[in-house]
C-alpha cells in the first residue's frame, strides 16, 4: 500500500522532462532521443508500466508529437508472452516504431467483434485510427476463424495501403489502413491464448498510456492557468483572487491529482499481474478521459478569449487530450463495460 | 511502489477476518435506543481494543499497539468491509487522541490514550459555534485566566455525541491576537463540570448525534490546556488534516460495501417485469459511482504514503477529503436513482432496506460540509498548493 515513486522512477521521469525541455520539439530529433535514452526497453528490470506511464505523461506535458505510445504498448504487451514467435521477440532488440491497428470503420474498442481476418497467413480488413506517421511496424489486432490473433506486419509489407484521415490533433496524424491479401509470416504471429492474454494486456496498457499522456496534457494546461490567474489583473485586482476560479482552478487540481494516483495505482496493478488490473485499467480511463477533458475546459474558461485563438497553445492541449480520451476505449466504453462487469457480479434470482 | 500485502500483514488481515466472522456485531444487535446503542458500542470497541485492533499503532507505552500505521490501516478496512458499527469514542480516536499524542504531555498521555482506546472515556470536540462554522477562527468562547485555572464561557455546536461524552476538547480564545487565529487555546474540559449544559439536537435522519454546549463560567484547571498557551488552532488544523487524510480508506471501503448492497437489490428489484440491473443506463450510473469510489481509494493510497512513513499528512489531505465526499454523494444519490420507484411500492417486506437507503442519503449531505466543507477545502488548495493570490 505504497504508491510513492522511488528515487529511481523520480528520476527517470526528471531525465525525460530535461530531454523534452532541450530537444525543441522537433518530432524526429524527439523520437531519437527518447530511443536513445531507453524508452523502449520495457523489461521488468528496466520499464514497467508504472515507468511507461511516468514517460507518457512528459510526453503529454510538452505535447510530444512521436510514436511512443503504440512502441511502447506493444513492447509491453508482448514481453509477458512466453517465448514469443521470433519477429515479436526482435523488438526488444531494435528500436522500430510500432502502431497500433485496432479500431475498425463502425466499430468500436472490442477485440471480440473484430472483422479483419487472417485467413491461412493472409490477412484482410479495414482498420482506421492508425497513427502511422514514423511507424516501421504495424501491430495488428485481428482473428482467424475462431479467435483473436495479433500480427506483427511492416508498415511497408505488399498489400498494406495508408491513406491519411481526419483528426481532432493534427499533430498526431492518424490513417485509415486497408490491409489486402497481406501475406504475414508465423513468426510474426501470435494466436490461441497467448494472443488473447496479449491483447487484454495491450488494451489494459495502451488505455493507461493514453490516460497518462492526457494526464500530462492536463497537467500542464493547469499550470499555465495557474500562472495566468496569478498575474492577469481585471477589476483591480488579479483574477486569481476571485472565489470563483479560485475554485474552478483548485478543482482542477484535484481531478489531476487524482488522475494521476488512479494511473500509478493502475499501473502498479498490471506490474504486478493483480486479479484487479483490467478492471481497474478500465476505471483509471474511464476517470481520467473525463477528469482531462474538464481540466482543459477548465484552464480555457480562466484563459477567457485569448484561449480561442489559434496562436494560443490551449487548443494543442485540448485536442490532445481529446484524442488521447478516445483511444482504447473513452469514458462511456470503459462505463459500459465497469456496469456490465457489476451487472455479473452478483448471482442473479433469476438464473438460480 | 508496493500494492500487495506483506506475508505478516496479510496474516493479521486474516486474524481479523476470523475474529469479525465469528464477533462482529450485525444490524440487528445493534440497539436502536440511543443509550442502549451507546452502552452497546462501547462494549464493542473495547472488546477490538483488547484484540489490539484499537490504537494499534498509537505508542505502547500509552496503551496503543507500538505497531507501524499500515497494520491499524490494514484492520480499519476489514472493519468497514465486515459492515462493523463505527466506534462510539469516534472523535477520541480520529481527532482528539492523535492531538493528545503530538501535543499533550506526558502526564495527559498517561491520564487518558489508553482510555479512549478502549472506550472507558468518550471524547468530544468543541470547536463549531453558532457564529463561527466554516470561518472557525472567528470563535467567541473565551477562557478567562483566574491563575491556576480558566473560566470558559461560550456556545458550542455539531457536537457528535456530546450527551454520551466524559470529556470535551473545547477551542477557546485566551489572549487576544495579533491574527485572529492567534490566541486561540485548546482545553481538555470535564463534561461533568459546574456550568455546563448539554442540548441534543435532532439530524436530518431522525437522530440525535450531537449536541450544542452551553458555557458558562466552566472552571478548566490550567493543566488541562493541551500543548502550549495559543497553539489552538496550529493543533487543529494538525488534526483535521490527519483525519481528512487517514479516515477515507475504511471509508471507500465502507462505500464500496453499500455500492454491492445496491448492486444486489437492483437485481433483485424490477420495474414493468425487467430487473432493474438489467438497464443498460443502470448499470453505468452504477458503474459512475463505482468509478468514484475506487479513485478515491488509488488516490487516499498515494496520498497516505507519507502518513505511513510517520510523517504527518499534508494538503492533500483536502483532495482526499472532496472526494471522499463527492464519492459518498454520488453513490447515495444513485442509490436513490437506481432504486426509484421501488422505493415507493409499499413492500414491507423492503421498509427496512428502503430505510436504510434514506438515511444514508441523508446522512451524506453532511460529507461535504463537516471536516471543514467542500469549499474551505478548494480554499485551502487554492491558498496553499496552487499559491493563487488573494489580492
Amino acid at each position: 500500500m505504497d504508491l510513492e515513486l522511488t528515487d529511481e522512477q523520480k528520476l527517470l521521469s526528471g531525465s525525460v522532462e530535461t530531454l523534452l525541455e532541450r530537444s525543441g520539439g522537433d518530432r524526429g530529433e524527439v523520437w531519437e532521443k527518447i530511443v536513445e535514452f531507453g524508452g523502449l526497453m520495457v523489461d521488468p528490470e528496466a520499464l514497467g508500466a508504472v515507468e511507461l506511464c511516468l514517460i507518457a505523461r512528459n510526453l503529454g506535458a510538452h505535447l510530444a508529437a512521436i510514436p511512443y505510445l503504440g512502441s511502447a504498448a506493444a513492447r509491453y504487451a508482448i514481453q509477458a508472452v512466453d517465448e514469443p514467435p521470433a519477429g515479436f521477440a526482435a523488438l526488444a532488440e531494435v528500436p522500430a516504431a510500432v502502431a497500433i491497428a485496432f479500431l475498425e470503420p463502425g466499430g468500436g474498442w472490442t477485440a471480440e467483434t473484430l472483422t479483419t481476418r487472417l485467413t491461412g497467413g493472409s490477412l484482410a480488413g479495414e482498420k482506421c485510427a492508425v497513427e502511422a506517421a514514423g511507424a516501421e511496424e504495424l501491430l495488428v489486432v485481428c482473428r482467424d476463424d475462431e479467435e483473436p490473433v495479433l500480427a506483427l506486419v511492416p508498415a511497408d509489407a505488399a498489400g498494406v495501403e495508408l491513406t491519411a484521415q481526419d483528426s481532432i490533433d493534427t499533430s498526431l496524424p492518424l490513417s485509415r489502413l486497408s490491409l489486402a491479401a497481406v501475406a504475414v509470416g508465423s513468426d510474426r504471429l501470435l494466436s490461441g491464448a497467448a494472443a488473447t492474454a496479449a491483447i487484454e494486456r495491450l488494451e489494459a496498457i495502451g488505455g493507461l498510456l493514453a490516460a497518462a499522456e492526457a494526464s500530462g496534457a492536463a497537467a500542464t494546461m493547469l499550470a499555465l492557468a495557474t500562472e495566468y490567474a496569478g498575474q492577469r489583473r481585471q477589476f483591480g485586482r488579479t483574477i486569481g483572487s476571485n472565489q470563483a476560479l479560485r475554485h474552478i482552478l483548485a478543482e482542477m487540481y484535484v481531478s489531476e491529482s487524482a488522475s494521476w494516483s488512479s494511473i500509478l495505482y493502475s499501473a502498479a496493478a498490471l506490474d504486478d499481474d493483480a486479479a484487479e488490473a483490467r478492471q481497474s485499467a478500465s476505471i483509471t480511463k474511464a476517470f481520467t478521459t473525463r477528469a482531462s477533458r474538464e481540466i482543459a475546459h477548465g484552464a480555457m474558461q480562466v484563459f477567457g478569449g485569448i484561449a480561442f485563438t489559434e496562436e494560443h497553445d490551449a487548443h494543442r492541449y485540448l485536442r490532445r487530450i481529446n484524442l488521447r480520451g478516445s483511444q482504447f476505449g473513452d469514458a462511456e466504453h470503459h462505463e459500459r463495460l465497469l456496469g456490465r462487469a457489476l451487472a455479473t457480479s452478483v448471482k442473479r434470482v433469476a438464473n438460480a | 511502489m508496493k500494492l500487495s500485502l506483506s506475508p505478516e500483514e496479510r496474516e493479521l488481515q486474516a486474524e481479523v477476518r476470523d475474529f469479525l466472522a465469528a464477533e462482529c456485531p450485525r444490524h440487528e444487535d445493534v440497539p436502536h435506543q440511543l443509550d442502549e446503542r451507546i452502552a452497546y458500542l462501547r462494549g464493542w470497541q473495547a472488546r477490538c481494543y483488547e484484540r489490539g485492533y484499537v490504537g494499534r499503532s498509537w505508542p505502547a507505552e500509552f496503551g496503543g499497539g507500538g505497531r507501524p500505521p499500515a497494520e491499524q490501516i490494514i484492520v480499519d478496512q476489514e472493519l468497514a468491509a465486515a459492515g462493523a458499527p463505527e466506534f462510539p469514542n469516534i472523535v477520541g480516536l480520529d481527532v482528539l487522541g492523535p492531538s493528545l499524542l503530538a501535543f499533550g504531555n506526558d502526564e495527559q498521555r498517561r491520564e487518558h490514550v489508553a482510555k479512549i482506546l478502549s472506550g472507558e472515556e468518550i471524547w468530544c470536540q468543541g470547536f463549531s459555534e453558532p457564529e463561527a462554522g466554516s470561518d472557525l477562527a472567528s470563535l467567541r468562547t473565551v477562557a478567562v485566566d483566574k491563575g491556576d485555572h480558566f473560566l470558559v464561557s461560550g456556545q458550542k455546536t455539531w457536537t457528535s455525541w456530546g450527551q454520551f461524552a466524559s470529556h470535551c476538547g473545547v477551542l477557546a480564545r485566551t489572549d487576544e491576537g495579533e491574527k485572529k487565529h492567534h490566541g486561540i487555546s485548546l482545553l481538555i474540559m470535564d463534561m461533568d463540570s459546574p456550568g455546563l449544559e448539554v442540548r441534543p439536537m435532532t439530524q436530518i435522519t431522525g437522530h440525535a448525534e450531537f449536541v450544542e454546549l452551553f458555557l458558562d463560567e466552566v472552571a478548566v484547571p490550567k493543566e488541562n490546556l493541551l500543548g502550549e498557551r495559543g497553539q489552538g488552532w496550529a493543533i487543529t488544523m494538525y488534526t483535521l488534516g490527519h483525519e481528512r487524510g487517514t479516515a477515507a480508506l475504511p471509508r471507500q471501503v465502507r462505500l464500496r460495501t453499500w455500492l454491492d448492497r445496491l448492486v444486489s437489490e437492483a437485481a433483485e428489484r424490477e420495474v414493468d417485469g425487467a430487473a432493474l440491473l438489467d438497464g443498460e443506463t443502470t448499470q453505468v450510473e452504477l458503474a459512475r459511482a463505482m468509478i468514484g469510489i475506487e479513485v478515491l481509494r488509488h488516490h487516499a493510497y498515494r496520498t497516505v504514503g507519507e502518513f505511513l512513513k510517520g510523517g504527518a499528512v499534508g494538503e492533500d489531505s483536502s483532495t482526499v477529503k472532496l472526494l471522499s465526499a463527492e464519492a459518498e454523494q454520488l453513490l447515495t444519490s444513485t442509490a436513490l436513482d437506481v432504486l426509484g420507484p421501488t422505493l415507493f411500492d409499499g413492500d414491507p417486506e423492503r421498509r427496512a432496506a428502503n430505510e436504510f437507503w434514506y438515511e444514508t442519503y441523508l446522512y451524506s449531505r453532511a460529507a461535504s460540509v463537516y471536516g471543514g466543507s467542500q469549499q474551505i477545502q478548494r480554499g485551502i488548495i487554492a491558498d496553499r498548493i496552487l499559491k493563487l493570490p488573494v489580492s
